[in-house]
């Protein structure tokens, strides 16, 4: 077989695999020996097996992930999801639809700490969902809107996909938290602005809620001042070049956990879970990494990543051609795949192309958090949605998957936003 | 080489970018390879760790990830002391002859120390030097900082000096250099430019202060399964005389970057005194003795190991 | 073994990952402040970072393969017959420990060989090859679990769960 064959066999075997419930990880690890060993012997393949997973994991770089993880969950444990809301719901909440509205600013404040989607969608499954429901917004926007939201957490640094991204691609992860600011605000904006559209266009779909008086405000507002705090502390110090990635993972765990001690807000037991949740999430992580790393030694010696990039750029299609025909593909794998799993897989061989035709490697990682977003929320596999699904036991997918419409539209339309104007991406990481 | 010869296809393993000199250094070998055996051993070159990191690049050789892979002995403290002769500093005061005197005294103990592989051969990159955010002149002026080496026997000189050291790979450099992770860096001098250091670095020390050591090493079985001609034709690439031309281009490379950052006003390269040069060699001491003893521990005589690497390097004119 | 016992060590692996993801935090977490208000650094500290969370990946590895949280294309799984589902369990479950257990025996040969390679952190030379030891403990005890599971999958698939777990990834 031309090593083209074996390639090709190998990504069949693999979807295969996958497709029959192995674990991605195990299924690209297995595929990659196989490859590799069938082209240069199983041996050497072998020996891969015992080099590469302890040389990713023992990569200080990879501290990242479990630290961000466990910043969150800190975040999300001692209690700060629900005082965001609240305090967005004093400023916003008497506005059409302004519980929605006020979700969205509460997982965009929540984002900034957190850098999971999911974790941010499940967070407020638990505290918004039940407030929405209470004053009688409907079931599939009340979803919608937490699925939505949730997808902020990947955008808004710090960001677990965006760090990966950089570790894969050897982007600076500083700038690529501090170029999805921008976006993320974005993003925020065009959520809100599409909820008061929906409450323009169907009057008494959407209540809203009492005026909350300056006092009140001001009293919601003291409540939050530890997470703004830590936020400006971690991307500042990230901005200003105080610490690296890594450290700026460090320091938002540590200071995630000293704010939830100062304010009582933590046991032993919850610190204890928090830490055992990051570790798992960090395994599931890792283990995709560590088999993606060995299926990519396989694509590097029969030469994948070249021959597509040549292929691709080859066809005639010009820079957005190409630009398309990648971004449709995401959304096509989205359908079927995990984020996660889908970035670490796709990545190595689509990077070198978005390389070859001049784009901004920093803007494209923005550009790849939005179509990973989409996958998140859109049918018939959406991470958010399953996981709301997950925490309100009540609702029908099929509802959730209805009142994320409206937000699929507007990714859409922020996705060609930012292709029209790289800048929004590129212009603060330039000021670095 | 004989037409009937099986066609080999090699895997050339480095970890530097496409744009290093390393990179045209090992097409220029392998091109040679190729014409010397009739076309019959043909390579690809994989850059930039793409078939494993750095810090593995020996045991790829030796387990036969890649057939020829470029490695630096340093990068693992402890690994292979005989070698570590040629990170001492102030020994070497170029990198062309230093190249072909540490390949020729190398030779004989390569078939012990890295006797997993077929060692291929071994050369240096001209003399780096110190690159700091703050100016340090004598080694006092090290205590407190934080200092990216480039090898083993640099970070046991930190250590020493009271200094703490902070890993991190070449392309890595600059960003810890910027966030205060470290002070300085241990680094040959075109490399500074290359990887942008030039941006978060001020003073450099004009002396050559250290040379990191490297090798090509073949995968035996690889090397045994070829025929007797193939087998001369690698033979005859794994020579002194070809880790001279590796070492060649590369040096004057790293070389260049000495004057490009005296011609830069943003920078401040400076010479040492002959009394502060003493001060440095005073300090730097210990690390013979370091390395004499880590040499004795793996079985063989010091004293006589470094004569004969001395001797060499006065042969090539590459004594400091 | 008896469900309790091997809850009780699986509980006992998830801990022990936990407190060397607190001790990885807490290490980068004071050292920069040892570095911006005394500006010095504790030796060895990126070598024991990078160890330390090599230590809790594997040790996490060991319990997300028993626990089931590894990331899977559920698409035809979930469409499956009941039959159906668990013929695709069994089968994932017989892959993933012929994958593991190759992986645990080939890293058990890397711990050899570092050792006998003689290779040392940088500042206090330490071995090596005894951070890799306990990484590949974590590796080892999984397989057990992993037998264990995948055993009860085949012969009693009563005591196992196989539900879509939601980790919360991206
Ligand atoms: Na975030
Ligand atoms: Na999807």
């Amino acid at each position: 077989m031309s090593s083209d064959a074996v390639a090709i066999t190998g990504f069949v075997a693999l979807f295969v695999l996958m497709l029959l419930r192995v674990p991605v990880g195990v299924a690209m690890g297995l595929v990659g020996v196989c490859g590799f060993g069938y082209l240069a012997g199983f041996q050497p393949a072998l020996k891969i097996v015992a080099q590469s997973p302890i040389r990713t994991a023992t990569d200080a770089g990879f501290g990242v992930i479990p630290m961000f993880l466990l910043m969150g969950a800190l975040a999300s444990t001692s209690g700060m999801s629900r005082e965001l809301f609240r305090a967005a719901n004093t400023f916003l909440g008497h506005l059409r639809g302004g519980l929605g509205i006020a979700t969205i600013a509460a997982c965009g404040g929540f984002a900034a700490i957190c850098g999971s989607s999911v974790a941010t969608a499940a967070t407020f499954s638990a505290v918004a969902y039940p407030e929405m429901r209470r004053y009688n917004y409907p079931q599939s926007f009340a979803t919608g809107v937490i699925a939505a939201g949730g997808t902020l957490g990947i955008m808004i640094p710090p960001s677990v996909v965006l760090a990966v991204y950089g570790i894969i691609t050897q982007q600076d992860i500083g700038k690529l938290f501090v170029a999805g600011i921008v976006p993320g605000l974005v993003a925020v904006g065009m959520y809100m602005a599409t909820i008061s559209l929906i409450g323009w266009a169907k009057p008494g779909f959407l209540p809203a809620g009492p005026r909350s008086s300056w006092r009140e405000r001001l009293a919601a507002v003291r409540e939050i001042w530890a997470v703004a705090l830590l936020f400006i502390f971690v991307i500042g110090g990230l901005y200003g070049g105080l610490f690296t990635a890594t450290e700026a993972a460090g320091m938002g765990a540590g200071g995630a956990y000293v704010i939830a001690i100062l304010r009582k807000k933590l046991d032993r037991k919850q610190l204890l879970t928090c830490l055992v949740d990051s570790v798992r999430t960090t395994a599931s992580v890792f283990t995709i990494l560590m088999g993606a790393l060995i299926f990519g030694y396989f694509l590097t010696i029969t030469q994948t990543p070249q021959k597509v990039t040549e292929f691709l750029t080859g066809l005639g299609l010009g820079t957005y051609g190409v630009l398309l025909v990648i971004m449709l593909m995401y959304l096509l794998l989205g359908c079927v795949m995990d984020a996660m799993a889908m970035i670490i897989l796709t990545i190595p061989i689509v990077f070198p192309v978005i390389v070859a035709l001049g784009f901004d490697p920093i803007w494209f990682g923005v550009i790849i958090v939005m179509t990973v977003e989409l996958g998140l929320i859109h049918p018939p596999v959406g991470m958010n949605v399953f996981v709301i699904k997950s925490v309100v036991k009540d609702v029908k997918i099929s509802t959730i998957f209805l009142g994320v419409i409206p937000f699929v539209v507007t990714d859409i339309l922020r996705l060609g936003v930012l292709i029209a104007f790289p800048i929004l991406a590129t212009w603060l990481p330039s000021k670095m | 080489a004989q037409a009937q010869d099986k066609p080999v296809q090699l895997k050339l393993s480095h970890w530097v970018p496409p744009t290093h000199p390393l990179q045209k250094a090992m097409e220029d070998w392998a091109d040679s390879v190729k014409k010397a055996s009739n076309g019959t051993i043909t390579s690809t070159i994989f850059p930039s760790q793409q078939l494993g990191k750095a810090f593995d690049h020996y045991d790829m050789a030796r387990d036969g990830i890649a057939d020829l892979t470029y490695i630096n002995p340093g990068y693992q403290p402890g690994r292979f002391p005989v070698i570590a002769a040629g990170e001492l500093p102030f020994l070497m005061s170029n990198a062309k002859g230093g190249s072909v005197a540490i390949d020729e005294w190398y030779r004989k103990y390569a078939a012990k120390e890295m006797k997993d592989v077929k060692f291929c051969l071994a050369f240096v990159h001209d003399p780096g030097s110190l690159h700091s955010r703050k100016k340090v002149v004598v080694p006092a002026d090290v205590r407190g900082m934080k200092i990216r080496p480039a090898h083993a026997t640099m970070a046991e000189l930190v250590t020493q000096l009271g200094g703490t050291n902070v890993q991190s790979s070449a392309p890595e450099v600059r960003d810890i250099l910027e966030k205060g992770v470290a002070d300085a860096v241990s680094f040959p001098w075109g490399s500074i430019l290359l990887f942008g250091i030039d941006k978060v670095t001020k003073y450099h020390i004009d002396v050559p202060l250290y040379a990191t050591t490297f090798t090509f090493v073949f995968n035996k079985t690889r090397y045994d399964q070829m025929s007797a001609a193939q087998k001369k034709v690698i033979d005859d690439h794994c020579t002194s005389e070809w880790a001279g031309r590796i070492a060649g281009p590369w040096s004057d490379f790293e070389h260049d970057g000495i004057q490009k950052l005296k011609n830069d006003p943003n920078h401040e390269v400076y010479p040492l005194t002959p009394d502060q040069v003493a001060q440095w060699r005073k300090v730097t001491e210990p690390l013979q003795a370091t390395w004499a003893a880590n040499v004795r521990k793996a079985g063989l005589d010091p004293e006589a190991t470094m004569a004969e690497f001395r001797a060499a390097l006065a042969k090539h004119r590459a004594a400091y | 073994m008896n469900r309790g016992r091997v809850d009780r060590f699986i509980d006992g692996i998830e801990v022990t990952a936990a407190c060397f993801l607190a001790v990885v935090t807490a290490l980068t977490f004071v050292s920069v402040f040892l570095r911006y208000f005394f500006n010095w650094t504790i030796p060895d500290t990126y070598d024991f970072s990078a160890l330390l969370l090599g230590i809790l990946v594997f040790w996490g590895i060991a319990v997300a393969n028993y626990r089931g949280d590894h990331i899977t294309v559920d698409l035809v799984w979930s469409v499956a017959g009941r039959r159906g589902k668990r013929a695709l369990d069994i089968l994932a479950a017989l892959v993933t420990l012929v994958v593991m257990l190759t992986f645990t025996w080939m890293v058990g040969t890397k711990v050899v060989s570092v050792r006998a390679d003689n290779v040392l952190t940088y500042d206090l030379r330490l071995p090596v090859w005894m951070f890799y030891l306990v990484a590949w403990a974590g590796l080892a005890a999984s397989m057990v679990l992993l037998t264990v599971r995948t055993l009860r999958l085949v012969f009693r698939p009563d005591l196992v769960d196989t539900r879509v777990h939601v980790t919360p990834l991206e």
